[in-house]
């Protein structure tokens, strides 16, 4: 791509489409950059763009996203036919990048800092030698001027390089990698650190003005984030021998105020909290890592952190500091100097100054709870809260009772009841306290998984009493909208502990959960929904399920009701939870007329309207669950609801594939497949539009919709054979067959289509087919023979064998080429065998070469003896072989064509579902089978077989074969 | 679809146990922390008594006295500069009394630089000292001057990195001078002034190597006793330090140095042995040669021995490394070092088992490593293992030790519960073990190293909750990491930027704690 003002133009032009509302200009225009992104110099233009000081600030954030999208994909070595960013475009995007990054405003610079990352995450250090010295002398000369704008930038970017030493694992080569640049930045992050901590306390006096402050705070942030890179893996020699220097400066921070920046605006304190929670990080790394060379400063840490807290847990919106300082207690708590918690009375404190004042609702917890439900939940019920300040206070009590169990729970259980009086000396007012109460217990006690079948414990409650006396009254409460938090709390509780509640105890509350379902508020109705999902999956011992169809008999209709009415609530539209409730009550209830007919009404209306703008992926999978496992249990109850549903659900699925929702695409093929498996032959008339969109090749291109496609062909092929052989249908389907099976990249799916045609078809209607088909599969194997194809050929030419004998094989094989069948038998067949993985791969494989060997007159002929002979070796190394001696792994290639062109992937239905089928049920146990077809072969030439065996088999093998026999009774003759 | 986000897709796991078993693992040859050696023995050592004993003239008995003065620096500083100029001048006279002169100037230097903690070194330097003292080095010089010459340097040598190199001039005629003709005072001195050069840093410690350093050093160390031999195998230790392993494969094959070191170890009082263990440390550390001959001679035996009779930690340290070393080397050794059932093996785990008990965390912690290596083996180490007194500790050490203890004690323990890898490279589960060191307890100690910061931990805590799941009998695992909260630990990797771990966690929740869509199927 040639950098001119052309370019520009139609670039700026594209990007600022793609930020179109419009979709038509907006698919345009990225259709546009995809393909130009195959040019050579495509990302270097991208950058130039984005450089442009005279283009439109969005179309220059537009431009550095994709800039930054484009190396993440392509900076990557790659194989060499496929490389799209060359050598000499790469060095000249890293001698652009550090200036411009430098000099670009914060949005744009963000983007190009991530660039800058993907290009150091293959290139730095070896192949980008001069980044780091570069950056270095750039921040000495900023450092010089006290050019803080700069100086951020450097540090951003420094920070942005080494954040892999954060998580990757400790290899030589990523500690060659960290010495270069302890050896490298070490000493100029300690001096910027450190110069940059006496600007603080100049400015900082009297008369220092917020402005000077905040470029200050933010570099000591940066600093403090680079300390905790490369001190994450071990703590390294520099540091060590300056852990005084640092330290000093990092109690100053967590000790001193700064009224000046703090009181300039909310943002202010915000910058001062966050370099004090980057130190809190960084001196929990210390303590968790290096405690011994740490140890002489904890006390003054600890002191420092727990007063802090005693000032930050008073106050909101300062989580991210209460959550690091607390999380630094919790490391101590737990580490061997856990003793500065023993004295007297300190756990006590702790409850009361950090872990209660946490705990307590704030006001952000009830806007977030009104405001944005989804939020609230994944942090409230689905483990997302591992950073919110209630459930790190949590932590910090969990941590403290490892080693003081007796105390914390004393004082805990204590603490609870007295939150419990105070709010039943005045409920309106103190209801905050029992949400405490229950939160503590809640989050204390043991996370239970999802579906398993042990139980919740905790040591602070009884907990059926507390369920009687605390939560119980909640979820009976006449008025669902009084206290809307409390009562999810109490749902919470009784999903929490499902288990351990008696079942009639839980039936009685049925009715109260229904009731629930109906409030507005978004939570609560969630929270019931998933309460009842969750019900419904509990186990008893022995793996029985403790609520069955009659239970929910009674309240099944009003149930329905209001679980379709939760969805008609604002914000709940593609309420996930309820629609995993829908799925889940109708794969248990007795589904009915009565509940067939308005729940397909439903389903089918909510489809129609997700499928104007697909967004919620999870909601739209349990909605097609839900469609799929309506659909099965209903007509496997009343056949004769099978055309009500095909009624209603052919306009939606013919508006997915009419519309291109490309999302839905392989939920509408699985749904298809499953309807026409439920149909008894011969299939309506209205499937035949579905059977011509099935066979355009274009949908087969997409990977992700292959096994859906394959899945609805076969059952058209099971279901319909004869509409198959109409109208050359047959001969378009073996086209795509074709098509398919000539890349390496969709082999796997063509010999699906064509084992599904060959199993489910007469040989008289597939006979004239047979050499195009012999020509396709050997014109590939010509043309490139990867192991994946051997074994898919041979699995076929197996498939075949059984199902239409081995004269057919031959015949079919040697009309392409006389003598063709030898020929693969020898240089695919019996070398290949052994590859074999998969059991009814095994047994298909096996039992068609018992056939071959004992039927064959290729291998029966007296002077293929020693063809017979490797034969059967092949065939026992198969069977008496574990998988992992028998194959080597194929080094996996890397699948381009996978990544491009679609985005969505196959997602299998489990309602829809079908069972893989083994096309050989009569043979039981391909070794049996192989020594009773022997020893009958034998028996028909005493004497003849053992002599080959003995001079043609492996000894092992023979060994291996004699067993056989042996354990099967079938000796050879 | 953008399916990445839901809870329900999530990629395979793709390890399972992984390298917890049966992997030996060598100390990590890069390191980017201090060298743990200078806070026991110092890499650089400082002169302050003559090699020759008690020292020979008037000035140093009242060493002990003048030491306890603080000088003012800057007038020790003056001192030593003049000092220097004297020598100068001393160097410059031809006449009568000429050598006496030298010597005594040489003498008044010397004590100016051993006589505070912070010799004078950098005015040394500036004043010039080195060319009159490489001058005074020339071949067929007394004695007595060279004695003087080689402490000086030696505490030059002491100082700081620049201090050093300054020396540079000075190696080859100091390499020369602990040549066989050397008197054993010079030759001491000189080698101990070579070993300061050695401690400085690969760069020196090459060119020392290059310069023949090498050979006059270990031929030092092969007689029976004597502060000589110390001094030679402590210089030696530094010099065969690496990272390069050539120094140390040429040491070992100069002959008599292993006859040397196993008569060192066997006879030699706990300061000799502690040197020569050091030189044993970075021999099989770095030197697969070396390795193979030390195990095949009685140096296992002996440190063995020297574990259980000495308290010396100095001694101990070097001692228990080298013995983790040896055992660390490729598994044929450990097979045919460790015969099981053995008395050696017996001993070995004997000694360890006091390692662990001791006070000192470097003891704790080599000892746990060498037992994470013995417990590699195979299934008969293993067992050795699990019936011995080293279980007990571990478990307690897995619960209430430092972090990097625990972390070692977990390999050892992750160890024993997984059988050597079989063909397919997976390793097979020792259910009995697994059972019984989780009905003790070591459960939540694993959880807890999922939660720590370092990856590594994390991964072995991973991979040690994945045995429980899938190799408890009955089903038990799943209910019994739920209860240590393992489930929680694990959700903590949802999004963590390590894809191997986040893989391994997920997978892990997925395939043991996952939804069950099967239910309906079951009810009916």
């Amino acid at each position: 791509m040639e950098w001119n003002q052309e370019t520009l133009q139609s670039l700026s032009q594209c990007f600022l489409n793609t930020l179109s509302p419009s979709p038509v200009p907006r698919r345009q225009a990225e259709a546009f950059l995809s393909s130009a992104s195959e040019q050579p110099n495509y990302g270097l233009a991208v950058l130039r763009l984005v450089a442009e000081p005279t283009v439109d600030d969005q179309i220059r954030q537009a431009a550095a996203v994709n800039f930054k999208n484009h190396l993440r994909l392509w900076w990557a070595p790659s194989p060499a036919d496929t490389t799209r960013i060359l050598d000499p475009e790469k060095d000249q995007i890293k001698s652009l990048i550090v200036p411009l990054m430098l000099s670009s405003s914060p949005r744009i610079q963000s983007q190009l800092s991530e660039a800058l990352a993907v290009i150091s995450k293959h290139d730095f250090p070896q192949s980008w030698p001069n980044l780091l010295p570069d950056l270095v002398s750039n921040l000495q000369k900023a450092s010089a001027s006290s050019d803080y704008t700069s100086i951020n930038g450097i540090l951003g970017t420094a920070n942005s390089i080494f954040k892999k030493f954060r998580y990757q694992y400790k290899t030589n080569d990523l500690l060659l990698d960290l010495k270069y640049c302890l050896d490298n930045f070490a000493k100029p992050l300690l001096d910027i650190f450190l110069k940059t901590a006496q600007l603080i306390d100049v400015a900082a006096g009297p008369g220092g003005a917020a402005e000077a402050l905040r470029p200050l705070f933010e570099s000591q942030r940066l600093c403090c984030r680079l300390f905790y890179s490369l001190n994450f893996q071990e703590l390294p020699e520099f540091f060590e021998d300056h852990m005084t220097e640092w330290m000093t400066e990092f109690q100053k921070y967590l000790t001193s105020s700064y009224p000046a920046l703090e009181s300039s605006g909310p943002d202010g304190l915000t910058l001062v909290d966050e370099l004090r929670s980057a130190v809190c990080e960084n001196i929990t790394l210390y303590m968790e890592k290096n405690e011994e060379e740490f140890q002489g400063y904890l006390n003054k840490f600890a002191t420092a952190v727990w007063s802090l807290l005693g000032e930050v847990a008073q106050s909101p919106s300062r989580d991210r500091l209460a959550i690091t300082a607390i999380k630094f207690l919790t490391t101590v708590s737990t580490s061997v100097h856990h003793t500065l918690f023993a004295g007297d009375g300190v756990i006590q404190q702790i409850c009361q100054t950090i872990v209660i004042p946490n705990v307590r609702l704030r006001e952000e917890d009830e806007e977030l709870f009104e405001m944005n439900y989804v939020e609230f939940i994944r942090r409230d019920m689905e483990g997302s809260d591992l950073d919110t300040r209630r459930r790190i206070a949590c932590e910090l009590f969990k941590g403290i009772a490892a080693n003081y169990k007796a105390q914390v729970t004393s004082i805990l259980s204590a603490q609870i009841q007295n939150l419990l009086s105070s709010f039943a000396t005045n409920p309106d007012a103190n209801w905050k306290d029992k949400d405490c109460a229950i939160y503590l217990v809640v989050s204390l006690a043991t996370k239970r998984a999802a579906g398993g079948s042990a139980s919740a414990t905790t040591d602070l409650i009884d907990v059926e009493r507390f369920f009687n006396t605390v939560i119980v009254p909640e979820l009976q409460s006449q008025s669902i909208k009084e206290f809307p938090m409390l009562k999810a709390g109490a749902l919470k509780f009784f999903t929490m502990f499902r288990n351990h509640i008696p079942k009639g105890v839980a039936l009685g509350l049925f009715p109260d959960l229904v009731r629930f379902l109906s409030s507005e508020s978004n939570v609560v109705h969630s929270y019931a929904a998933s309460c009842i999902e969750k019900l419904l999956l509990v186990k008893d011992e022995g793996g029985r399920v403790r609520y069955t169809s009659a239970d929910i008999s009674s309240v099944l209709l009003p149930l329905m009701n209001n679980l379709f009415a939760a969805l008609r609530f604002p914000e709940s539209e593609e309420n996930q939870y309820v629609m995993k409730c829908i799925m889940r009550v109708l794969g248990v209830a007795d589904i009915s007329q009565g509940v067939a007919a308005p729940s397909i009404a439903g389903l089918t209306s909510i489809l129609n309207e997700v499928c104007k703008n697909p967004k919620n992926p999870v909601f739209n999978h349990y909605l097609f669950e839900s469609v799929a496992v309506l659909v099965r249990r209903a007509s496997e109850r009343d056949p004769s609801l099978i055309s009500t549903f095909e009624a209603s659900l052919f306009p939606s699925l013919e508006m997915i594939l009419a519309n291109d929702v490309t999302e839905f695409f392989s939920y509408a093929f699985q749904l298809l497949a499953q309807l026409v498996e439920l149909n008894r032959p011969p299939i309506p008339a209205s499937y035949m539009p579905v059977f011509t969109i099935l066979l355009s090749p274009d949908l087969w291109n997409r990977s992700s919709n292959v096994p859906a496609l394959v899945r609805l062909l076969q059952a058209f092929l099971q279901k319909a054979p004869h509409e198959l052989n109409r109208e050359e249908r047959l001969s378009l389907v073996l086209g795509i067959f074709s098509r398919l099976v000539a890349s390496p990249s969709t082999e796997e799916q063509g010999f699906y289509v064509l084992n599904t045609v060959i199993e489910s078809l007469d040989y008289g209607v597939i006979a004239t087919y047979m050499v195009n088909i012999w020509h396709a599969l050997f014109t590939r194997l010509h043309k490139k023979r990867t192991v994946k194809f051997l074994k898919s050929l041979l699995i076929f030419m197996s498939l075949f064998l059984v199902k239409h004998g081995s004269v057919h094989l031959v015949d079919s094989m040697n009309a392409v080429q006389a003598g063709i069948f030898i020929m693969i038998l020898e240089q695919i067949w019996i070398p290949s065998l052994k590859l074999i993985t998969g059991s009814i791969e095994l047994k298909l494989t096996a039992v068609a070469s018992t056939k071959l060997l004992c039927e064959c007159p290729v291998l029966l002929d007296a002077t293929a003896a020693q063809r017979w002979g490797k034969m059967l070796d092949s065939i026992v190394i198969l069977l008496s072989r574990p998988e992992e001696d028998r194959v080597e792994e194929e080094p996996e290639v890397p699948d381009l064509a996978e990544n491009v062109g679609y985005t969505a992937a196959f997602v299998s239905l489990y309602n829809a579902g079908k069972k893989e089928e083994d096309p050989l049920k009569e043979v039981r146990d391909p070794k049996e089978f192989l020594v009773a077809s022997l020893a009958r072969l034998s028996a028909l030439s005493p004497g003849k077989y053992p002599q080959i065996i003995a001079e043609t088999l492996d000894a092992a093998n023979q060994n291996a074969l004699f067993q056989f026999c042996n354990s099967y009774n079938c000796p050879l003759v | 679809m953008a399916d990445e986000n839901s809870p329900h897709r999530r990629d395979p796991i793709k390890s399972s146990v992984g390298n917890v078993a049966a992997q030996r693992r060598r100390q990590s040859a890069i390191s980017v922390g201090k060298e743990r050696r200078e806070s026991l023995v110092r890499a650089k050592r400082f002169c302050r008594v003559s090699v020759s004993g008690g020292g020979g003239d008037d000035g140093d008995i009242s060493l002990d006295h003048e030491m306890v003065i603080d000088e003012e620096d800057s007038i020790l500083e003056a001192q030593t500069s003049s000092a220097v100029q004297e020598l100068q001048t001393a160097v410059a006279f031809q006449g009568k009394g000429a050598m006496q002169k030298r010597v005594n100037a040489l003498r008044e230097l010397r004590r100016l630089l051993s006589r505070s903690e912070y010799p004078p070194v950098e005015a040394a330097l500036k004043a010039g000292a080195i060319p009159l003292l490489v001058q005074c080095l020339s071949f067929g010089s007394p004695d007595e001057q060279l004695l003087e010459v080689a402490w000086c340097l030696t505490n030059i040598a002491a100082g700081k990195p620049e201090e050093t190199r300054a020396l540079s001039p000075a190696l080859p005629l100091l390499i020369a001078h602990i040549g066989e003709k050397s008197s054993l005072p010079v030759a001491e001195q000189c080698a101990w002034a070579l070993g300061n050069v050695a401690g400085e840093g690969e760069e020196l410690r090459n060119i020392l190597l290059s310069q023949g350093a090498l050979l006059p050093l270990a031929r030092m160390m092969l007689p029976n006793k004597g502060s000589t031999v110390r001094t030679a195998a402590w210089a030696l230790s530094n010099l065969i330090k690496g990272p390069e392993q050539k120094a140390a494969t040429e040491l070992i094959r100069i002959e008599g140095v292993l006859d040397a070191i196993v008569r060192h170890l066997k006879k030699a009082d706990e300061e000799l042995a502690t040197e020569v263990a050091w030189v044993v440390v970075y021999l099989s550390a770095l030197s697969n040669v070396a390795t193979s001959m030390l195990v095949k001679s009685d140096v296992v035996q002996l440190l063995v021995e020297r574990l259980a009779s000495s308290n010396s930690l100095q001694l101990l340290i070097p001692v228990l490394r080298s013995l983790g070393n040896l055992v660390a080397g490729d598994s044929r050794t450990t097979c045919s070092l460790l015969v099981p059932g053995h008395e050696i093996t017996d001993s070995v785990i004997t000694v360890l088992v006091k390692c662990l008990k001791s006070e000192h965390r470097v003891l704790k912690k080599e000892a746990a490593w060498v037992l994470s290596n013995i417990a590699a083996g195979s299934v008969e180490h293993k067992q050795s293992i699990f019936s011995s007194e080293a279980l007990p500790l571990l478990l307690r050490l897995l619960s209430s030790s430092p972090f990097d203890i625990r972390k070692e004690v977990a390999y050892a323990l992750g160890n024993i519960c997984v059988g050597p890898a079989e063909g397919d490279g997976r390793p097979k589960l020792i259910v009995e073990h697994l059972v019984s060191l989780v009905k003790n307890g070591c459960l939540s100690g694993f959880v807890e190293l999922i939660r720590s910061a370092d990856t590594e931990a994390a991964r072995l805590g991973l991979q040690f909750i994945e045995l429980v799941l899938r190799g408890m009998p009955n089903g038990e695992g799943p209910k019994l990491v739920e209860q240590e909260d393992g489930i929680d630990a694990m959700e903590m990797y949802q999004f963590h930027e390590n894809e191997d771990l986040r893989n391994m966690a997920n997978g892990l929740v997925d395939k043991y704690f996952g939804e069950d869509y099967g239910l309906e199927e079951s009810s009916s």
